[in-house]
């Protein structure tokens, strides 16, 4: 019986998944902007923001925006590498469901 | 794995829901968060002023240099001041393909008015079709990269109005000029900033 693959348990948990599905598609993003789409809380965001950075998976850059911080993220080629793996994992497992 | 759970307790279930959630927050992340309607509100605007301008002053030959100049400077403090309160938003290479296509339509434009204006090449009428074409085009190009029907049906109407500078009397060449400014870009950044606030209030309903 064929290996069943491994499901990355960074990405694999459901706010960091769609961090990582908003990040796809726009080039960079802040904080704010990510907590209001996902309808996280600040405190938990950013606990799974700093571990999605630990795995190297997005970049943070912090800016003034006229007097107004801002924390940007953007996901970085491996994390975006991570993604396509999980990605290829998920349809594997799923057969033909995907 | 089938329907069963996985070693790791993941069930099939959740495989789904985690391709639904992906699926929802790209979706999410693909939606314009660029608001732009003002752009063409505002530019139709500065451009109708620099249309009265040029009839009060019409020995004044700077009307249009000096008003498309002040109308990158106003629309500069506008961006500044919109960014300063506070618009978060996670910035699509789309919404930056669009921004890039035009700044440099503005640009040109601006180059090309200086130097007809110069060369006193610009009361001829293919000095007002090129404009109007080069809008066109920018309107064109955008409406390919947002897929944006309404946006292509306005790209229509400004090269149509390019095209019709050559055959309609010269006494209407700036009545299709005054039409365009009030259709493609008054009329349409009105349409745009009113889907605008529909959509913002639909996200605001759903977030709810």
């Amino acid at each position: 019986m064929p290996e069943l693959p491994e499901l990355d348990p960074v990405i694999h948990g459901k706010l960091r998944l769609a961090v990582l599905s908003l990040l796809v598609s726009v080039e960079e993003a802040d904080f704010t902007w990510l907590r209001d789409k996902t309808g996280s809380t600040d405190g938990n965001l950013g606990a799974q923001m700093l571990k999605l950075e630990e795995a190297g998976y997005v970049a943070m850059q912090k800016r003034f925006a006229g007097r107004k911080p801002q924390t940007l993220y953007r996901m970085t080629p491996l994390g975006r590498k991570a993604l396509v793996k999980y990605v290829s994992a998920l349809k594997e497992l799923l057969g033909g469901a995907l | 794995m089938t329907s069963m759970n996985r070693e790791d307790g993941t069930t099939r279930d959740e495989l789904v829901q985690r391709v639904a959630l992906m699926e929802e927050m790209i979706a999410e992340g693909r939606k314009s968060t660029v608001r732009f309607g003002w752009v063409f509100f505002l530019w139709g605007l500065i451009d109708l002023a620099g249309v009265v301008w040029g009839e009060l002053q019409s020995d004044f030959r700077w009307v249009w240099p000096i008003t498309i100049s002040a109308g990158f400077v106003l629309q500069f403090i506008i961006l500044a001041l919109r960014r300063k309160s506070g618009h978060s938003c996670g910035g699509s290479v789309r919404g930056r393909s669009v921004a890039a296509v035009w700044s440099m339509m503005g640009l040109t434009v601006l180059l090309y008015v200086v130097a007809a204006i110069v060369q006193h090449k610009a009361g001829q009428i293919s000095y007002v079709a090129a404009i109007l074409m080069f809008v066109g085009m920018a309107h064109a190009i955008s409406a390919m990269i947002l897929r944006w029907m309404a946006q292509g049906i306005v790209a229509g109407v400004w090269l149509a109005g390019g095209v019709a500078t050559f055959f309609v009397p010269r006494s209407y060449v700036f009545d299709v000029f005054i039409a365009e400014m009030c259709l493609g870009m008054i009329l349409f950044g009105l349409y745009a900033m009113w889907l605008e606030r529909q959509s913002a209030a639909t996200e605001e309903q759903t977030n709810a």
